[in-house]
């Protein structure tokens, strides 16, 4: 694993030296969009919506609608609302899990402590499993501010980064009934049923994303089917040739020019 | 220990020079410094004209370094630096142009250990003066199977009738360069480049990989890269210190010594400046008469 951040861990008077770890990875199939007629790889560009024409990047700027009209924003605007750089998740304060809904949680990160921060590190993370406590913080990733929870998990802190409450949409607007009565009986009912289909043992790892791994299997299937008319170096040794060509044509229609005097 | 020195002409104030950057051997930022001071007549005809993109590694090479992006407006004034829009930062940066030997050692004094330059230069940023491919082993390739596929490199680049120049990577790889005259677009340079890549992973398809990604690739294959012929893509350059165990450098080969017995970790850059003496800059080629693209591809199909 590589390390995305590192820092400290700030509260009290005590620093713990900390490095950062994605928790997660996607486990999404990677599929590439390709031209239908010689599987060319397709490439994004940056249109100009009047003329049609590609943009370059140096002429790209960012623009805010307002009122009508586009404030243009520069890279010095962007430099006066960025956070000052800080290497510290900084602790305010400790509070019962449950007191933040999950509505809240976003990407979680693994820290790992690094020299010096180890013994810190495990009495914090049995501190907070002692007291069911978790701990609440602010830092600095990517030039943005965060908010984060750490919290014990098995041998780790966890890093949960939540979101702001702003972020954090109002449902009033929804049509959620209020004044329906329900009778003993159906409460009763609908109970036996949550019974019924609580296990003794919770595991989420019988879960599988199935859409998945059933393309795989249509994937590995249809390259199979190939293999049988075409031994495998033959399909590499084709997108080579399509390279060629490719290329090839580029060379053909003199896209390249000779050196410039310099 | 601060010292300020007037060098060219040009005021430079070198701080922290008793700085430990190699824990084990004992060497300082000092020696870092000193070996720039010494191999500039070499490096500079690599850096020269390029944008540079800033690795430093300000605490030693036992600590992860990072890419300094807009190094351009921090500098001193006799800096020269280019503003280009960089894809990767979404914004335009000031790359430093290093012309000239207070400018390296400004670069060496922040705690550059290696040096990045752009594959091709300002006079058109557009076309690389080489293409390169990078081979970077797996943990349990040897580099025994690095100088195999290097040498299979050399084979198909021979028979498509391009010349090619080999260097150690400083690290556990070796890059060989193909040049190319800034004649053809960074498009072209890294089609040319997959396309050997691919002849090369055909023929040995045991240990090499065009995988990108890691976790993919498996641990028991050689990565030849040929992604780094993109415009602002960068390699350590010829000459270049690198920040690993040993102080390595990265540097210039014959192709024959590209045989068994040859270690990454020969050249460091206690010995570089005799090998220099004794074999003259092998590298120079790099920047001479590039190859014929139409013609070496014709050759090959």
């Amino acid at each position: 694993m590589r390390a995305i951040w590192s820092g400290s861990i700030g509260f009290g008077l005590v620093n713990i030296p900390v490095k950062l770890y994605s928790a997660t990875q996607s486990s999404k199939l990677d599929l590439d969009m390709l031209d239908k007629r010689g599987h060319a790889n397709i490439r994004y560009a940056r249109i100009n919506a009047n003329t049609g024409k590609e943009v370059a990047w140096e002429n790209i700027v960012k623009g805010y609608k307002y009122h009508d009209d586009y404030v243009v924003l520069t890279d010095d605007d962007f430099e006066k609302v960025s956070p000052r750089k800080s290497k510290m998740i900084d602790i305010s304060e400790f509070v019962d899990e449950d007191k933040i809904e999950s509505t809240f949680y976003e990407t979680p990160y693994y820290m790992e402590p690094t020299k010096g921060g180890e013994k810190a590190y495990v009495l914090l993370r049995e501190a907070l499993k002692h007291h069911h406590k978790v701990a609440v913080g602010e830092f600095i990733l990517r030039n943005r501010e965060n908010l984060c929870i750490l919290k014990p998990l098995g041998d780790v802190l966890l890093l949960q980064k939540i979101r702001f409450a702003e972020e954090i949409r109002d449902y009033a607007d929804l049509d959620i009934p209020k004044d329906i009565t329900l009778k003993p009986a159906e409460v009763k009912m609908a109970g036996a049923l949550i019974n019924q289909l609580t296990p003794k043992r919770f595991s989420l790892d019988k879960y599988k994303d199935t859409y998945d791994e059933e393309l795989m299997k249509i994937i590995e299937a249809k390259a199979k089917g190939k293999k049988i008319t075409q031994p495998k170096f033959k399909i590499v040794h084709n997108k080579s040739k399509d390279l060629m060509s490719q290329l090839k044509a580029s060379l053909d229609t003199g896209t390249h020019t000779r050196k410039k005097a310099s | 220990m601060d010292i300020t020195k007037t060098i060219n002409g040009k005021k430079l104030t070198f701080s922290n020079l008793d700085k430990i950057y190699w824990p084990e051997e004992g060497y300082t930022k000092e020696d870092v410094i000193d070996y720039y001071n010494a191999i500039y007549p070499h490096i500079i005809k690599y850096m020269k004209d390029r944008p540079e993109s800033l690795y430093r590694t300000p605490n030693g090479i036992k600590e992860k370094g990072f890419f300094h992006k807009d190094a351009g407006l921090a500098a001193p004034k006799w800096v020269k630096y280019l503003p280009l829009y960089s894809e990767s930062a979404e914004k335009e940066i000031n790359y430093i142009i290093c012309n000239d030997k207070p400018t390296l050692l400004y670069l060496a004094n922040l705690g550059c250990i290696e040096m990045n330059p752009w594959n091709s230069t300002i006079h058109d940023l557009d076309k690389p003066d080489y293409f390169v491919l990078d081979l970077d082993p797996s943990e349990k390739n040897t580099f025994q199977q690095v100088i195999e596929t290097a040498r299979v490199i050399k084979e198909i680049l021979d028979k498509a009738g391009a010349t090619s120049y080999p260097k150690t990577s400083g690290a556990t790889g070796i890059h060989i360069y193909v040049p190319l005259g800034a004649r053809y677009s960074y498009e072209q340079a890294k089609d040319f480049a997959h396309l050997i890549a691919m002849r090369t992973q055909e023929l040995l398809p045991e240990f090499t990989s065009l995988e990108r990604s890691l976790s993919k690739r498996g641990k028991n294959k050689i990565y030849i890269d040929y992604l780094q012929n993109r415009k602002g893509q960068t390699l350590s350059c010829a000459y270049s210190l690198r920040p690993k165990p040993g102080a390595p450098v990265s540097t210039p080969l014959e192709w024959k010594e590209v045989k068994k017995g040859l270690e990454p970790t020969d050249f460091t850059f206690e010995n570089i400046l005799k090998r220099i003496e004794k074999k003259g800059d092998l590298f120079k080629g790099t920047l001479l008469k590039g190859i014929d693209m139409l013609k070496c591809i014709n050759r090959l199909s």
